[in-house]
């Protein structure tokens, strides 16, 4: 099967896929500019497992992964025309899917109505202090994986669409900052500052189940 | 100048580097706790990529309704507009004049009657073709009697014929 399979720790090729068989994406590309659907599917065919654990990397829910990978996909299609070569089509890709991500978790929180404050629990900190545990686990009570996913779910969910999308796109694509600031349409003093106040959070959050593992 | 969050940020992930390393790590010396901040920034960026990720369900199906969405969104292609005069391309011209041709033998076959066919036997072997009576009550007609192949000509309101007259 011609599918490139995704890895938890990157999902984002940033060079050509070698170990993709049959047409490269650049001929893929070209086809599907011409309106060839079947070369687009080739390239769905291709990506759609790396896009899909991207997206619930953001959203920590199956299904809204699906359809978000979906409506990335559609957008991908309607504006490939726009596609000129200046980066790989997953990079290109990447970023279309992201940016749906992001948007999709801000119209959840304006629809729950709920504001994400990423300086909640930060405010009493002061920038080089120890971060604060939430000893909610005695050190020597093990923690399941089951709760451990529950617990990063929930950390997860509270950060803000922005700051979820620096956590991913440094921690687990492992993506520099400047590909970052790039993706995010932003500085990179942002993207640093935001990856300073999702880690804060994260830790103030976690401190006790990576310290219990 | 950079804030303390964006180089806290570069030195965890070691991008840091040169002088403002050598600036960061001296002010560090008096923030002992920032090292194990560091630790515990790294440790959790563990924890977030050991999580598995649960694999794309139904991949085939994924592909299927997505091509479908795209089908749904996408714009027929217009038909280019041809120019007007392929409407007179000879194809159409020959299939308006088979069309011609198919019109016109119906009407003739409906609207014309049927000749006599040479082959088929009429009663009349004989016709008079002209006749210039004086007396308008005077007709002739023919008759032809194929057993005895003979033809009669028959003279309606004439009471004899004169002897000097003859048929033509």
């Amino acid at each position: 099967m011609n599918e490139a399979m995704s890895q938890p720790s990157n999902t984002l090729p940033m060079q050509a896929e070698p170990a993709a068989e049959g047409p490269d994406d650049l001929d893929l590309v070209a086809r599907s500019q011409a309106g060839d659907t079947a070369a687009f599917n080739a390239l769905v065919t291709r990506y759609r497992s790396r896009a899909f654990s991207m997206i619930y990397q953001m959203t920590r829910n199956e299904q809204d992964a699906w359809d978000l990978a979906q409506d990335g996909f559609v957008k991908a299609w309607k504006s490939i025309g726009r596609f000129r070569g200046q980066s790989s089509f997953y990079t290109w890709l990447y970023r279309i899917l992201m940016n749906v991500t992001i948007d999709s978790l801000r119209r959840k929180r304006i629809a729950s109505g709920t504001e994400f404050d990423d300086q909640i629990g930060l405010r009493q900190i002061e920038p080089g202090a120890a971060t604060a545990p939430r000893a909610e686990l005695q050190p020597a009570e093990k923690i399941s994986d089951q709760e451990i996913r529950t617990r990063i779910d929930a950390a997860i969910e509270k950060l803000s669409p922005e700051h979820r999308a620096a956590i991913v796109m440094r921690e687990i694509d492992g993506l520099e900052y400047s590909e970052i600031a790039e993706h995010m349409d932003c500085s990179i003093g942002t993207v640093m500052s935001r990856l300073f106040y999702a880690r804060k959070k994260l830790q103030a959050l976690l401190k006790d189940v990576y310290e219990n593992i | 100048m950079k804030t303390f969050e964006e180089r806290f940020t570069a030195w965890v992930d070691g991008q840091l580097t040169g002088r403002d390393l050598a600036e960061f790590e001296k002010d560090l010396a008096n923030h002992p706790e920032v090292v194990a901040e560091r630790a515990e920034a790294r440790k959790l960026g563990d924890l977030l990529r050991a999580q598995p990720v649960p694999p794309l369900g139904n991949a085939d199906f994924f592909s299927h309704q997505l091509m479908q969405l795209i089908a749904a969104e996408t714009p027929r292609a217009a038909e280019p507009a041809k120019p007007r005069a392929w409407f007179w391309s000879l194809p159409r011209l020959a299939f308006a004049g088979a069309a011609c041709l198919v019109v016109a033998g119906g009407l003739f076959k409906t609207l014309i009657p049927a000749a006599v066919s040479p082959g088929e036997k009429s009663k009349y072997y004989a016709q008079v073709v002209e006749a210039w009576p004086a007396d308008p009550s005077i007709s002739a007609t023919t008759v032809y009697n194929s057993a005895d192949n003979v033809t009669v000509v028959w003279l309606d309101g004439l009471p004899y014929i004169p002897a000097t007259y003859a048929l033509k």
